[in-house]
């Protein structure tokens, strides 16, 4: 009976899709034909026409004169912000003295054994090699405050994020709520949190980590209540048909059961705010990013470097054993206390007795500088490759060609779209790719941008985005495609991949102006720099994962290598393509704004300036542009139904 | 009753949060960092700005408070205007080289009395437009703002376009950039770096081909001891000319650089408030460490070492 | 596939089979909006499945089934999927709230219980076992089984010794420790049967238990059920889509299809006496010598037949009697303590297993509860 039908709803098919489409353009033409007149008529055809922005200076800037005038004397901050500030003030402190007192071997054995514990002998070795690799770089200080800073930060996203995980795993209303906030929130890059919060707090490590829970806490609450929401029904049956009440059934049977999202949380959760620890240090977080962001300013690679390596290490450190508490949620023996206890242990036995022979510090000779041997490398590569390098040209003709002829055109061809074309162009992409839900939501989140009054620069903002993400995509998928077909491609690039996704964005803003000089060109470069890796893995598994008896099958009609990856891999891996290009544009956005700190200008420089000289009217604007922009590209780019974030 | 559950587990946070905190009042004002005093020694926290001759201030006083007077010193790196209001918050104690903010002086010096003056650093600061000495003395009228325009096409970049390029530095700093390219009818167009770091970059490799170039830049700065530049004489400055920013038409001052800390720290800080206060030293004085942290790369500590061992008599006044 | 039939005990009469367990009466379960008009509105209940979702947008689950579950029986509730028959057995307890209808458990109603009491039926008075096992994957098997006492609210110790008991009982002494990730299909649902006998309820209710195990487990499984059944003599609800099974265990057999009982009988009468086409098309395939007896089969004896003859008991399957007239060649007795009852030859033999004529029933053991409700089984 199958084989009967499936030609005619095969032939169907292509008819009906194509007529979809075709229905919605349709639909939005006749919309656009009827509304452009209107609109072109009143308000003109050229940039977002002054009638229609809202000028945010002046209230703005009372708001801040406001908060600066009352910080000491009103009772919402005396009594709220006061006591949250207070509160991880403490427990910032609190973290950074425990890890003081157990000196370094302390931590390291405590790191080690913890890792042991979790994850076997292997990244045991891995843990302590990395703390005593902080050490030596001679940042032991301030990766014990970034470590301190961290915990705070990620204790209380996990708490947060747990809070509203359980609100929106058990309640559905509170789910509809919650999802699309998340979702935005993890999109957008966290350059746009720090404004507010340090308009609240001021400058420094409350706001640092008030801003990282921001930035953090949305991937645990979303994983909790997916987590929640994901357990088998007949376990939940069964455990109901028990005469569990639901109390019982949260604690006994739905938390448990949610254990491995909640350690993907965790573990996300962590990942994030290491990186925002980093952003954070222009609001005052201390620790490695601060230190990464002071030898920035002295245009010392090298130092960045040294403060960026323990960042690394750090991250692939935590990333490894939470990931492997999470594989290993299963199996657990009846003997975890004790040996938990014997760690323990060990670990103050380890730190009495490094105190006792007066060794809790960092021994002082004991550091190693790579700064010098870096910066020498630097200043060759900058020396041979920046111009005049024969027949290719140097890295800055390079970078100058770009501008001229990528950067330049696509800004004011943006810029020369009438303003209403563009909103046209992007709901037409939102809703083509999606439902007429997202094309509103993107139509309307780039319609504010211009009703905030920053059209111009955000079309700046968004031609560097654009390059970037053609850029990435080329690039990217063409390794992800080496990647996936050779073993041995795969396991180079590993190791490369993890060390760029992980190192702070800062670190390669300087050699990569070094390079390319000042402008628009080193951002896009230093955001290609930095979506690469998540393209590149993203489109290798999903060319790794397509169905093997489609190739097989495909493999037995004689198809070639070329012929495999066109007409069978690449098409069944769509859903991870888009995904690619979803996460590219996310990511790339991140670093352009960051770019603005190596002349890329538009919304980064604003909010960058806004942080700087305090003037938070324009920061505040320049950051709901950058959400707006987000939220808006993600639409355009979202594949209905929403992967995971990170690769 | 799923939303009872969640309801107490959220009273129970906020309880906690509550009991963490203990009740009543608290003024974040008045919160010091969490990482000061860790060491149990006397400690204090110094704000550095963005450029080295920030560093070098903060690198010498560091030096000196940790290995002469028993402190234990945290930096932060903060720029000038969030400096002030985490000054008055305590989130740092001294701010060691200000270039003139009346608004913020107004607001905390003299309104809320939360920052306290502590005296000139002794280096003068003067903000202006350069271009290489290499390319002034080819073309020795470029000194004279009236002759850009004729130049304009040779400072052209892919970033500026069709106009000839000015380039800013750090969002941080104090520029009226924008107005006078506009006020003066400059066939320029201002390109901000976006920090200085990217900023001197792309200055030494200019320099590096001899090419030239027109930049916003400032004085002292270890910078022009790699890269000599020569300064384009603006419309001069006269005092008030500088109130209206949109319509400005004249040069930069030349501003004494001052130094803050918090007031409270400056009532009770001690010997180290006061060592902070007599802080002071010479353009070239700064420039030597700027010189041995930028160009040297030496540490920050180790410059400062340096320095503090060539010149005993220098800072042996400053000690309290 | 032959039919292994347990000496099964004959219904107990002696008990009181006049205080069912569970009655059931007029039970309806609709799904869709504003279910309740579906029962209350007789010209919507007589509508067919499609017609209702098209008139209403309602699918009804269970449409007003009745029966009684007696106490110490192994009541079989059977049909195809989407039958209803989960839906069933989810609101016995109020797992899936019924939408009309009456159900008592020892006379209690249910349906008015508030939710301590529910919770209390739940956890003392009815415990289920579940086709996927529904195992708390991060407990060990003791763990899981000790459960519902510790949803009870039993102590650590106290729950654990007895979880043990238990866990022995169901062949799985050794294994306390592992988790169910470490089970095989079938060892998992003797921790399912376990963690339901733990809490010794008064009915056991089964969903499907064996359907996702493979043929040879599920065989041993149900000999486990069989087994259990016959040293406890625990009512039993159970429920499965194998026809086999629910001849195998069933002592009485409720068939529905589309929401409706079709029919109601122990194995023979549903076998025998197919209540309609639907039903004589589900048990066309039964070996029918296994589930026929011979009481049912015989004819009265004349008087030399009487005398002479192999004999067999009234309860055996024709099976067994058609090997001892095939060694005899003569018709066999049917012997109840000492008396013949009668005799079944060759022919009412063959009738049988063909499924051709059935000569009138003899005696009947126990007149069918039928549901007045489904149709009445037409004279074949």
């Amino acid at each position: 009976m199958a084989t009967i039908t499936a030609p005619a709803a095969r032939r169907a098919l292509p008819g009906l899709l194509k007529s979809r489409p075709a229905a919605k353009l349709l639909t939005l033409a006749v919309a656009a034909v009827i509304l452009v007149p209107l609109l072109d008529s009143r308000w003109g055809s050229g940039h977002w026409p002054h009638a229609l922005t809202v000028s945010l200076t002046g209230p703005l800037g009372d708001a801040s004169d406001w908060v600066m005038n009352n910080r000491d004397s009103h009772p919402l901050f005396l009594y709220f912000f006061g006591h949250i500030s207070n509160a991880v003030v403490l427990c910032v402190r609190g973290v950074y003295l425990a890890l003081l007192a157990m000196g370094w071997v302390g931590v390291t054995a405590l790191g080690a054994l913890v890792a042991w514990r979790v994850a076997g002998v292997r990244l045991a070795a891995g843990t302590a090699v990395a703390f005593l690799a902080c050490g030596a770089l001679g940042m032991w200080l301030p990766t014990m405050q970034t470590l301190a800073l961290m915990v705070a930060a990620v204790l209380a996203s996990v708490a947060v994020g747990v809070l509203l995980g359980l609100a929106a795993g058990l309640s559905d209303r509170l789910d509809r709520a919650l999802r699309p906030v998340l979702d935005t929130m993890q999109v957008l890059p966290a350059f746009a949190y720090l404004l507010p919060v340090v308009l609240v707090f001021g400058i420094g490590v409350p706001a640092a980590v008030l801003a990282t829970v921001v930035y953090a806490a949305p991937p645990m609450a979303r994983l909790t209540a997916l987590g929640l929401r994901g357990a088998d029904p007949e376990v939940l049956e069964a455990v109901r048909s028990l005469g569990a009440t639901p109390r019982q059934r949260l604690l006994t049977a739905r938390i448990p059961l949610a254990r491995k999202e909640l350690l993907l949380g965790l573990n996300q959760t962590i990942m994030m705010a290491l990186s925002m620890a980093v952003i954070a240090s222009v609001i005052g977080a201390g620790g490695l990013g601060d230190r990464v962001y002071q030898a920035l300013a002295s245009v010392d690679v090298g130092a960045a470097l040294a403060a960026g390596i323990p960042i690394v290490l750090l991250a692939i450190v935590l990333d490894r054993v939470t990931g492997a508490a999470g594989r290993a949620a299963d199996n657990t023996g009846e003997s975890r206390r004790t040996v938990w206890l014997l760690a323990l242990a060990g670990t103050a036995v380890a730190a009495v007795a490094a105190r006792l022979l007066g060794r809790a510090e960092w021994p002082a000779g004991a550091t190693l500088n790579i700064a010098e041997p870096v910066n020498h490398a630097v200043n060759w590569m900058t020396a041979h490759l920046y111009s005049g390098v024969p027949v290719i040209g140097g890295t800055a003709d390079w970078a100058a060609h770009f501008t001229t002829w990528m950067l330049d055109p696509l800004r004011d061809g943006l810029r020369a779209l009438p303003w209403w074309s563009v909103l046209l162009i992007v709901a037409a992409l939102a809703w083509l790719i999606g439902t007429w839900r997202t094309a509103l939501t993107a139509t309307l989140a780039m319609a504010a941008i211009g009703v905030l009054g920053v059209w111009d620069s955000s079309l700046d903002t968004l031609s560097q985005v654009l390059a970037a993400v053609a850029v990435t995509l080329v690039l990217g998928i063409a390794t992800g495609i080496a990647a996936a077909r050779s073993d041995r491609v795969d396991r180079m690039l590993r190791p490369v991949l993890d060390v760029f996704q992980t190192m702070p964005q800062f670190v390669y803003l300087i050699p990569v102006v070094a390079l390319f000089g000042v402008g628009r060109a080193p951002a896009v470069v230093a955001a290609v720099v930095y979506a690469l890796p998540a393209v590149v893995r993203i489109t290798a598994q999903g060319l790794r994962q397509v169905d093997p008896a489609a190739l097989e099958s495909a493999r037995s009609l004689g198809a070639t290598g070329r012929q495999q990856l066109w007409q069978v891999q690449l098409p069944l891996a769509r859903r991870s393509l888009l995904l690619a290009v979803n996460q590219g544009v996310v990511l790339v956005l991140a670093v352009v704004i960051i770019g603005g700190l190596v002349g890329a200008g538009a919304l980064g420089y604003d909010v960058a300036f806004g942080l700087a000289q305090g003037d938070l009217a324009t920061g505040l604007v320049a950051g709901a542009a950058i959400v707006c922009l987000g939220l808006m590209l993600d639409r355009v780019t979202q594949p209905t139904g929403r992967a995971k974030k990170g690769a | 009753m799923r939303f009872r559950t969640t309801l107490s587990v959220s009273v129970a946070a906020a309880s906690a949060l509550a009991l963490l905190t203990g009740c009543g009042a608290a003024d974040m004002t008045k919160q010091a960092s969490p990482f000061a005093n860790a060491g149990g020694a006397r400690s204090m926290t110094l704000s550095v700005q963005s450029w080295v001759g920030a560093q070098s201030n903060v690198a010498v006083a560091k030096y000196l408070l940790e290995h002469k007077m028993g402190y234990r010193v945290d930096t932060v790196q903060v720029d000038e205007i969030p400096a002030w209001d985490a000054l008055s918050q305590g989130r740092v104690d001294a701010l060691l080289e200000d270039w003139s903010h009346p608004d913020q002086e107004k607001r905390y010096v003299h309104d809320k009395k939360t920052v306290s003056y502590a005296g000139g650093l002794g280096v003068t600061g003067h903000i202006g437009w350069f271009v290489p000495t290499y390319f002034a003395k080819q073309h020795p009228d470029i000194t004279n703002w009236k002759n850009l325009n004729k130049y304009a096409s040779q400072f052209r970049t892919a970033e500026s376009g069709g106009k000839g390029q000015i380039m800013d530095g750090s969002p941080a700093y104090v520029t009226h950039d924008k107005a006078l390219v506009k006020n003066l009818k400059l066939n320029y167009q201002v390109v901000f770096a976006g920090s200085e770091a990217a900023q001197i970059t792309q200055i030494k490799q200019f320099a590096k081909e001899k090419k030239p170039f027109l930049t916003y830049w400032y004085t002292p700065q270890w910078l022009f001891k790699k890269v000599p530049m020569t300064e384009v004489k603006l419309p001069p400055y006269k005092e008030g000319c500088d109130t209206d920013a949109a319509k400005i038409t004249c040069a930069y001052p030349k501003t004494p650089l001052r130094k803050f800390l918090n007031a409270d720290f400056a009532r009770s800080g001690g010997k180290g408030a006061a060592f902070l206060k007599k802080f002071q030293w010479t353009t070239e004085d700064q420039n030597e460490v700027s010189l041995m942290i930028a160009e040297q790369k030496l540490s920050p500590e180790e410059a400062a070492k340096k320095w503090v061992d060539a010149h005993p008599d220098q800072w042996k006044r400053w000690l309290p | 596939m032959t039919l292994t039939v347990p000496t099964r005990k004959p219904p107990t009469s002696a008990e009181g089979s006049d205080a069912p367990v569970f009655a059931v009466d007029g039970l309806w379960k609709v799904f869709g909006p504003k279910p309740g008009r579906v029962p209350a509105d007789p010209a919507l209940a007589a509508l067919s499945p499609a017609e209702l979702r098209a008139e209403t947008g309602c699918t009804a689950a269970v449409r007003d089934v009745s029966f009684e579950v007696r106490k110490g029986e192994v009541f079989v509730v059977m049909g195809l999927s989407g039958s209803g028959k989960s839906t069933l057995v989810r609101c016995l307890t109020r797992l899936i709230e019924p939408t009309a209808g009456t159900i008592a458990i020892d006379g209690e109603d249910v349906r008015a219980m508030d939710r301590g009491r529910l919770r209390e039926l739940r956890r003392h008075r009815a415990a289920m076992v579940f086709q996927h096992f529904g195992l708390l994957p991060h407990r060990t098997v003791l763990d899981n089984v000790a459960y519902g006492l510790e949803i009870q609210g039993m102590g650590r110790a106290e729950r654990r010794e007895k979880a043990a008991e238990v866990v022995a009982k169901v062949g799985l002494a050794g294994m306390e420790k592992r988790r169910p990730g470490q089970l095989s299909g079938g060892q998992r649902q003797r921790v399912g049967l376990a963690r339901a006998l733990a809490v010794d309820p008064e009915v056991l209710l089964f969903d499907e238990p064996f359907s996702a195990l493979d043929p040879l487990i599920r065989r041993d499984m149900q000999d486990e059920v069989a087994r259990l059944h016959s040293e406890e003599g625990r009512t039993m609800v159970f429920i499965t889509h194998d026809l086999t099974e629910a001849l195998k265990l069933g002592d009485r057999i409720a068939l529905m299809r589309d929401g409706r009982v079709v029919q109601l009988g122990t194995p023979e009468e549903i076998v025998n006496s197919p209540a309609d086409d639907y039903v004589r098309e589900f048990v066309r395939d039964v070996p029918r010598e296994q589930v026929v007896t011979c009481r049912t089969a015989m004819r009265p004896a004349s008087l030399e037949e009487a005398g002479s003859g192999p004999a067999v008991r009234p309860e055996a399957p024709v099976a067994e009697a058609i090997e001892a007239v095939a060694r005899a060649g003569e018709p066999a007795r049917v012997m109840d303590h000492g008396t013949c009852m009668g005799v079944v030859d060759s022919d009412a033999l063959l009738n049988v297993v063909a499924g051709t004529g059935t000569a009138a029933p003899a005696e009947r053991e126990a007149e069918p509860t039928l549901v007045s409700a489904a149709p009445r089984p037409k004279a074949v």
